[in-house]
């Protein structure tokens, strides 16, 4: 009799409570309601298991938690401190309880009826987090196909301290099933790039590391210019690396690709900022490189008639033909080019082909700009000894190695030049368009990039872009190639709905309200929804094509020495 | 000329149950003198004791029924309405912290018939079928009890009378049964009056809180020429709230136990609409038939005055006297009825025979 008294009561206490289901609010297929007991304490994304039919579980995801009473108004409860008068503590405390709504993950054995009223509910553990969320079927198929696929994303951890690993199948994050990685959140607080920087390591660790090659956008600072030096841990940042399997540990082979600028002649170092690594390549833009690549440079100007269109034609047929036409022969700086024949002449711009000198004018105009007047440095006459391009750099792609290219100092306009210039050397070497020698290349390349909606723009209808044009290529058939994008900004509505809606794995961290009552958040549900502008700093909400609802994770600080 | 109370209301075929059993068990309308240690006024201030300071309403018991007319039984010559009651009682605790939780639930079906007006055999045929059928009692609408009148000479009324009786009878039996284990500070608050069933009380201490009660009571203050008269309203218009009335005594014929009762005014009635709103009536058995302490009427008040908060406004049109732990305990009672339709799904008519008229 002890014992199942015993056994009652630690029963009781395991239980969180029972589902509820009533005459105006019932349970159905897709969520369940429950109550909770006295004392219990519940949070929206903990992930719970209610007892269900033929033995078995079906577990929810909680969305929102309310506090009911049986006041029948909130006059009541005026009335109850006698007419406002705010009486102490009431005799009888009015009933009331914490009811919880949780969205239905899935069910042991596929049974979708609804949760019946008064099935008991507990928190799941690990393993049965693991079946809510469908992890469970990526070890089955990694047992069934003998090769690792379950990627460690970060860590749920729950009210009652239990937590469990949540992963993501390789095979919708690199492909072939579906591929692409994309975090929006507040700058400062969704951790978007630290979370990203992890997520790679990740998935080095976890797969085959030496087929994987990847390039990372350095755009603030100097925030991944180390991440080849490892960083002094402390023991609870160590214990969610132990726990999530990894180890924590900083890039290996990385490769440094920063920008020469107007100093770096003179001091030998890259316009980057802080130290340098002492290991780097320094890029640069040279003349007749750039001028293959003039529609990336000018892919933010307007030109609803073409006629910069036509222009980049005359210039890339002028200075890449070999030999070159006699009036392109002078060409040989970008003094000539932006100042002498055949563009300019006696101080006025000349008609050059079909191309008016009215167009010329202009076109001269927006490159003296962004070429000579407000360039950092990085446009120079011809590559020296000491320069390298990022096609050069790019087309050396190793599987295992990492390659950062540095552009936090560089002007919006070159910025846009510089990552089109690696989009399209990675495109072009996966789909067989490079110029470049024909070699073995790693299966998969992971390109990270940030403030993606500044190429990828949401309302970039009437104004299609190259740089556009190639991240939509990437996002739609890159996975064919083995291109990954891995990308992060501030706004998910100010990025290409055609870019997202390709993009499998979405990660959300803290939004404000005003942003999330955009349509682009329409495939989270309203109460999760509302719970992103809570989101603390470094937690973040994981959304996978395995998953049934997006889920809270924790992942852990870089292990990488971070920026000044 | 007083409103009623909510101004007009829809006057049913029978008042309130409660005022009609005030009347029925308390004797005659008139009471005399006053029947407490302290007799010097009329009025008195009290103190309100939070249970806070002072835990001493721990259990309250309520009661429950509700009667269905499914019929009418034809015996050759013979009739008799048959009537469907579901009966309830339910007895609550309240913890030290003021979490409750239910001690005590009865729940039971009752068929109700004339049996005067059956004949003996169709009698023992239905007790014996009724026996085989859990829960479930038979009874029959002309057996006397001592407030058989009540119901009056209309077999329906008497019946849903009856059904009141049984749950009177199961209130009771809760308090009785949750004796053991009470000391003289754990106070059982049974809701409504008292009746006479307590008159006998030996248990710890019990009080009756009724919401409703009887109007045409009226009070004999003093003795000789400088005696007064005053019925309940003159009374109770003088009540101002925190303050309860003197007590007075409610005799029965023959026997030496009385009823004390007295007024306790729980809120004040300016924000309400009528003058015997938030007023309740405190009954107590004094089975000895001694004056009641002063003291303890004052200490029994000033813990009800704190009962005000929280009130089932909005839930019930009597939540100004109703104290919340009953309203809750019938609550728990209402719960454990089955609904109407489960219960009228559950009766089994006979199949009709050839001829189309039932078996």
């Amino acid at each position: 009799m002890g014992d199942e008294a015993a056994q009652g009561r630690e029963s009781r206490t395991a239980h969180l409570g029972r589902a509820s289901a009533t005459e105006h609010d019932s349970n159905s297929a897709e969520e369940f309601t429950f109550w909770t007991r006295p004392g219990a304490r519940v949070n929206p994304f903990d992930i719970v298991e209610a007892e269900h039919l033929a033995d078995s579980s079906t577990y929810g995801l909680i969305t929102n938690i309310y506090h009911s009473t049986d006041a029948a108004s909130h006059l009541s409860n005026f009335i109850s401190n006698d007419f406002g008068e705010l009486l102490g503590e009431p005799n009888t405390p009015r009933q009331g309880t914490n009811v919880a709504k949780a969205s239905v993950l899935s069910n042991s054995s596929d049974i979708y009826m609804p949760v019946q009223s008064e099935a008991r509910v507990a928190f799941a553990n690990e393993d049965g987090i693991h079946r809510a969320l469908g992890i469970d079927t990526m070890s089955e198929k990694e047992e069934r196909e003998g090769r690792k696929l379950r990627v460690p994303a970060g860590l749920i951890q729950m009210s009652n301290g239990e937590g469990a690993i949540a992963y993501l199948d390789a095979d919708y994050v690199l492909g072939p099933e579906s591929a692409h990685v994309n975090v929006s959140g507040i700058s400062g607080l969704a951790t978007k790039t630290s979370y990203m920087t992890f997520l790679i390591q990740s998935t080095l660790q976890t797969l085959n590391a030496e087929d994987i090659a990847v390039i990372l956008l350095n755009v603030k600072f100097d925030d991944l210019l180390h991440i080849h030096e490892a960083r002094e841990l402390q023991h609870d940042e160590k214990a969610i690396w132990a726990r999530l399997g990894l180890n924590a540990e900083p890039f290996s082979n990385v490769h440094y690709i920063l920008p020469w600028g107007q100093d770096s002649q003179r001091t030998g170092r890259p316009n980057s900022f802080g130290t340098p690594p002492a290991d780097c390549q320094l890029y640069a833009y040279p003349l007749e490189y750039t001028a293959a690549r003039l529609d990336l440079l000018l892919s933010q100007v307007p030109d609803p008639a073409d006629t910069l269109g036509a222009m980049r034609g005359e210039v890339m047929q002028g200075l890449g033909q070999q030999p070159r036409e006699s009036r392109w022969q002078g060409v040989s700086s970008w003094h000539d080019f932006l100042r002498g024949p055949p563009l300019f002449k006696d101080g006025q711009a000349q008609r050059v082909g079909n191309v008016q000198a009215n167009s010329v004018g202009r076109f001269l105009r927006l490159m003296r700009r962004v070429v000579s007047t407000r360039q950092s440095g990085v446009f120079v006459d011809q590559l020296s000894s000491r320069q390298t391009t990022i096609e050069n750099e790019i087309g050396e792609l190793q599987g295992g190695h990492t390659y950062v290219v540095d552009v936090a100092r560089l002007t919006p306009d070159e910025q846009t030049l510089v990552f089109g210039d690696v989009l399209r050397t990675v495109y072009g070497l996966y789909a067989g368009d490079s110029p470049l020698d024909e070699r073995e290349l790693p299966s998969k390349v992971i390109v990270f990039v940030d403030e993606l909606n500044k190429y990828a723009p949401a309302h970039a209808r009437g104004m299609e872009t190259p740089i556009l044009d190639q991240v939509l290529d990437i996002a739609e058939r890159g996975r064919s190639f083995g291109i990954v994008l891995f990308s992060a900004q501030q706004f998910l509505s100010a990025v290409h709905p055609r870019v997202i809606g390709n993009s499998a794995t979405n990660v959300l961290g803290r939004t404000d309200s005003a942003e999330l009552s955009d349509r682009a958040y329409r495939f989270l549900a309203t109460d999760i929804r509302g719970h992103l502008t809570r989101l603390n700093k470094g937690e973040l909400l994981l959304s996978h094509p395995i998953y049934r609802q997006p889920v809270k994770v924790r992942f852990p600080v870089p292990a990488y020495r971070l920026g000044s | 000329m007083l409103p009623a109370a909510g101004q007009t209301i829809v006057d049913g075929a029978r008042p309130d149950i409660e005022e009609l059993y005030d009347r029925a068990t308390g004797g005659e309308a008139q009471s005399e003198g006053i029947w407490e240690t302290a007799t010097t006024t009329l009025y008195r201030p009290v103190v309100e004791i939070p249970r806070s300071e002072r835990h001493l309403f721990k259990y309250f018991v309520d009661g429950s029924t509700k009667t269905y007319f499914i019929g009418t039984i034809l015996e050759q010559q013979r009739s008799s309405p048959v009537q469907l009651a579901q009966v309830g009682a339910a007895g609550i605790q309240r913890d030290i912290d003021g979490g409750l939780h239910t001690v005590d639930v009865r729940h039971q079906i009752v068929l109700l018939l004339d049996k005067s007006a059956l004949s003996e055999d169709l009698w023992e045929q239905l007790q014996l079928t009724a026996s085989g059928v859990e829960n479930l009692l038979v009874r029959s609408t002309s057996e006397e009890d001592e407030y058989t009148a009540i119901g009056g000479n209309e077999p329906r009324a008497r019946g849903a009378h009856k059904a009141n009786w049984l749950m009177r009878e199961a209130e009771l039996d809760i308090a009785r049964k949750h004796r053991p284990g009470r000391s003289s500070d754990d106070w059982l608050v049974a809701d409504g009056s008292v009746g006479n069933e307590y008159l006998d009380w030996d248990g710890p201490p019990l009080i009756g809180v009724a919401k409703t009660f009887r109007r045409d009571s009226r009070f004999v203050i003093g003795t000789g020429p400088r005696a007064k008269t005053l019925n309940l309203y003159g009374l109770l218009a003088s009540l101002d709230e925190g303050h309860r009335t003197a007590v007075f005594p409610r005799r029965r014929e023959g026997r030496s136990q009385l009823i004390a009762f007295w007024y306790v005014r729980l809120r004040p009635q300016r924000q309400l609409d009528y003058p015997l709103m938030g007023v309740v009536k405190v009954e107590i058995p004094c089975p000895d038939g001694s004056p009641v302490e002063s003291e303890l009427a004052d200490t029994i008040s000033g813990a009800l005055v704190a009962e005000r908060s929280v009130t089932p406004h909005g839930r019930d049109s009597r939540w100004h006297a109703h104290l919340y732990p009953v309203w809750i305990a019938e609550r728990v009672i209402r719960d454990s009825f089955y609904s109407d339709e489960v219960l009228k799904a559950a009766i089994r008519w006979p199949e009709p025979d050839e001829r189309g008229r039932a078996a």
